[in-house]
C-alpha cells in the first residue's frame, strides 16, 4: 500500500501519471481506487500520451531547427525562418531560412521517423520473443541492414546503369539485408531450441557476421572515413528533402499502422500456447509480424546507418512506466523514440561543433548505463 | 447439474512419430461436473487436454463440446466453448493481474481496441470472485504461487466456457491453496461450467471431483464416482503402487501409498 496515503493530494500532471504508472505495477489498491475503471484509466493516459507527446515533440523540433553544428538562433527567429521558407515555397530563400529549411528541417523529419520507427520496431520484436532485452541490433537486423546498404552504396552506385536509383536501391538493400539477418537469427535460435536466450545469442552471432562484411566492403571504399563512420554509428548527416520523406513516411506509416494489432501483441505477451488457445493465428501473426519489423528497421538504417539502444530502451521505458498494454507502450513508444532520436540528434551536433559526432554513439552513451541499470533491477524477470 | 453431455469424445487417437499416445479412447462428460483426470506421468492426460482445445492438431476420431464438433470450428470459437489452464506460464515481464485476467475476453472483442465496460465488468466481477481485486494492478510474477493460479483460473473464468480444462493446478503449492484452488474449481463446476483437472493428489481428486477419469498408458481404465472407482486394486494396477484406500470419518475417502510394486521381471533392488 506504499504511496496510497498521499493519494488525494496527488496533482493530475504529467510526472504524477509517470509516476503513479511506475508505482502502479507492485502496489495493492486501496478501497479510495477499487471502483475506479482501468479501461477509462487507460484511455486517460492514452490521450496523455498523445497530448504530452504532441507537447514534446514540437518543443523538440523548434529547438533542433534552432541548433546546428554552425551555432544557435532564437527559436522565435527560427520558427519565423521556416514560415517564411515554407510560404516561399522553398525558392529564393535568405541563407537563414536556407539553413532552416533545407539542412535543418529535413533531418528532423528524418529523425521523428527514424525515432518512432526504430522504438517500435523494437517493441515488436521484446513482445515476439518475450523478452524485453531484444531490440532490431541484438536481433541482428540492423547489421544485416547495414552490410547490405554499404555493400549497395559502394559496389552497385559505381555501376552507371544503377547510378541514378540509389536512393532506392539502398532502402530495398537494406530491405533484404535485414530480412535475411533476421532469417538467419531465427533459423539459428529455433533449432537452438526457440527461447529467447537463443534468441539473443543467435542474433549476437549473426549481427557480428554481417557486421565483419559490412567492415570489409567498408575498409574497400576507405577514401572515406567519415562515411564508414556515418554507416557504423548512424548519422543524420546526409539527410536531405530528397530522402527525408522516403524514411520518415513509410517508417512512420508502419509504426501506427502496426498499433492496430496492439491487443494481439497483448494476448503474445501470456505466451504462444496461450495466445492460440485465446483464438489468435499465433503462426501468421508471428511471421507477419516480424517481417514488418525487420521491415521497418531495416528502413531506418538504410538511410542513417546503425543507430542502436533507442529499439531498445524506449520499448522497455514504457513497459516500466505503463505496464504491460501495448495499447500503452505502442503509441508511447513513438513519441518518446522520436523525442530521444531529436534529442541524441541535437547533442550530436553541438558537443564538438561546427564538428558532428555519430548520433549513433550519444544513444549508445545514454543507453548503455540505462540497459545496465535494467538489467540489474530487472533481469530476474526476464530469463527465458 | 443435468445430464446432457458436454463433452463427447469418440475414438481418440493421436501419435508422435511412432508413438502412439491415445489410443482410441471414448468417453462422454455431463454438463456441471468437477472431473478428475488421473494417471501416472505420461499416461495422456495433457495429450488429451491439448486435443480438446486444438492445441494438438492430427487426431482422429471425433471431439464434441457442447454438441459442436471442434474438428471443423476455427481456434477462436472454440475460445468461446473450451478455456485453458495451464500448469504453468513461462515469465510474464510487466502483465498485470488485470490485463492477464482481460485476456480472457480477447475471444468475445476482437473487433475493437478498447475492451467495452461489459467486460471490464466481467473481469472484475472475477477478480472479486477470486479475490484478487486488491492485487489487480500488481505484476503477475511478483505473485505468490496460489494467487499466480488464481490469476490463471480467473482468466479462464472470463472466457464463460462451457469447458475448462486445468492442468496440475496445485503441484507447486502448499495444503491451504491446494484446497483454495480445488474449492473454487468446485464452485466454478457448481455454476454450470464443466471443469476438467488432471491432477496427482489422488485423495484430493476424491474429495472434491463428482467424477474421475483414470488413464494408463494412452487408455481409459476406468470412469466413475470416485468413492466407487478408487480401490487399492486400481492403484496397484495403474500406479504399480501399494496403497491404502481408507474412509475418513467424515466419509471422504483419502489415498495412502506405502510402496511401489516391481513389475514381474524387474531385478530385486537394494544392496
Amino acid at each position: 500500500m506504499i504511496g496510497m496515503a498521499d493519494s488525494g493530494s496527488r496533482g493530475k500532471g504529467l510526472i504524477d501519471t509517470l509516476r503513479r504508472g511506475f508505482r502502479s505495477m507492485n502496489d495493492s489498491i486501496g478501497p479510495e481506487n477499487l471502483g475506479k475503471s482501468e479501461i477509462k484509466t487507460k484511455k486517460k493516459r492514452f490521450r496523455i500520451i498523445l497530448v504530452a507527446g504532441v507537447f514534446f515533440l514540437a518543443v523538440m523540433f523548434l529547438v533542433s531547427i534552432s541548433i546546428s553544428s554552425g551555432g544557435i538562433i532564437p527559436i522565435t527567429d527560427a520558427f519565423s525562418s521556416l514560415i517564411s521558407a515554407i510560404s516561399k515555397g522553398g525558392e529564393d530563400l535568405t541563407t537563414e531560412e536556407l539553413y532552416v529549411f533545407s539542412s535543418r528541417l529535413p533531418r528532423v523529419v528524418a529523425a521523428v521517423g527514424v525515432g518512432a520507427g526504430l522504438a517500435i520496431a523494437g517493441c515488436m520484436f521484446q513482445a515476439l520473443i518475450r523478452n524485453p532485452m531484444v531490440d532490431p541490433y541484438i536481433t541482428g537486423v540492423s547489421s544485416g541492414a547495414g552490410c547490405l546498404a554499404v555493400a549497395a552504396s559502394t559496389m552497385l552506385a559505381s555501376i552507371p546503369v544503377f547510378a541514378g536509383y540509389s536512393a532506392y536501391i539502398i532502402p530495398v538493400a537494406a530491405i533484404l539485408g535485414g530480412l535475411i539477418a533476421f532469417a538467419a537469427t531465427l533459423l539459428v535460435a529455433e533449432g537452438a531450441g526457440g527461447s529467447a536466450t537463443n534468441y539473443i545469442l543467435s542474433g549476437v552471432i549473426v549481427g557480428f557476421a554481417f557486421s565483419s562484411v559490412q567492415t570489409v566492403f567498408l575498409s574497400l571504399n576507405k577514401d572515406n572515413l567519415t562515411n564508414v563512420m556515418w554507416w557504423l554509428y548512424g548519422s543524420f548527416g546526409n539527410i536531405t528533402w530528397e530522402n527525408a520523406f522516403l524514411v520518415m513516411i513509410p517508417a512512420l506509416g508502419i509504426s501506427l499502422i502496426a498499433m492496430l494489432w496492439a491487443r494481439e501483441f497483448n494476448v503474445f505477451t501470456a505466451g504462444e500456447d496461450q495466445a492460440r488457445l485465446l483464438g489468435l493465428n499465433v503462426r501468421k501473426f508471428k511471421a507477419v509480424m516480424m517481417v514488418v519489423a525487420s521491415v521497418l528497421a531495416s528502413l531506418c538504417v538504410a538511410f542513417v546507418g546503425v543507430i542502436g539502444f533507442v529499439g531498445l530502451i524506449i520499448p522497455h521505458a514504457c513497459r516500466m512506466l505503463l505496464g504491460s498494454d501495448h495499447r500503452l507502450i505502442m503509441p508511447a513508444s513513438i513519441v518518446l523514440g522520436a523525442v530521444l532520436m531529436l534529442f541524441s540528434d541535437i547533442i550530436a551536433r553541438v558537443v564538438i561543433a561546427p564538428l558532428e559526432l555519430p548520433v549513433g554513439a550519444i544513444t549508445a552513451m545514454i543507453g548503455t548505463p540505462v540497459f545496465a541499470y535494467m538489467l540489474v533491477k530487472r533481469g530476474r524477470e526476464y530469463d527465458g | 447439474m443435468t445430464d446432457d453431455p458436454v463433452l463427447e469424445i469418440e475414438n481418440l487417437r493421436i501419435s508422435f512419430g511412432d508413438f502412439e499416445a491415445l489410443h482410441g479412447i471414448s468417453f462422454s462428460i455431463p454438463k456441471g461436473r468437477l472431473v478428475g483426470l488421473i494417471g501416472p506421468n505420461g499416461c495422456g492426460k495433457s495429450t488429451m487436454m491439448k486435443c480438446i482445445s486444438k492445441l494438438h492438431t492430427g487426431w482422429t476420431g471425433s471431439i464434441a463440446v457442447d454438441g459442436n464438433d471442434t474438428s471443423r470450428m476455427r481456434p477462436p470459437d472454440i475460445a468461446k466453448l473450451v478455456a485453458n489452464v495451464p500448469a504453468e506460464v513461462g515469465s510474464m515481464y510487466g502483465v498485470s493481474v488485470m490485463d492477464m485476467v482481460m485476456l480472457g475476453r480477447y475471444p468475445f472483442v476482437n473487433k475493437v481496441w478498447w475492451e467495452s465496460e461489459d467486460d471490464e465488468r466481467i473481469v472484475m466481477e472475477a477478480l472479486k470472485t477470486f479475490g484478487l481485486e486488491h492485487y489487480r494492478r500488481k505484476q503477475v510474477s511478483l505473485l505468490s504461487s496460489g494467487e499466480k493460479q488464481r490469476t490463471l483460473i480467473a482468466k479462464a473464468y472470463v472466457q464463460n466456457p462451457k469447458l475448462m480444462l486445468v492442468d496440475e493446478p496445485t503441484s507447486h503449492l502448499d495444503m491451504k491453496y491446494k484446497l483454495e484452488v480445488m474449492e473454487y474449481l468446485q464452485k466454478m463446476a457448481r455454476s454450470d461450467m464443466t471443469v476438467m483437472v488432471a491432477e496427482h493428489d489422488i485423495s484430493l481428486m476424491a474429495r472434491y471431483c463428482d467424477l474421475c477419469i483414470i488413464m494408463k498408458k494412452g487408455n481409459i481404465v476406468t470412469i466413475g464416482n470416485p468413492k466407487e472407482v478408487i480401490t487399492e486394486d486400481l492403484i496397484r494396477k495403474v500406479y504399480e503402487v501399494e496403497a491404502r484406500v481408507g474412509v475418513d470419518t467424515d466419509g471422504e475417502i483419502y489415498v495412502l501409498p506405502k510402496r511401489s510394486v516391481q513389475p514381474a521381471g524387474a531385478p530385486e533392488g537394494g544392496e
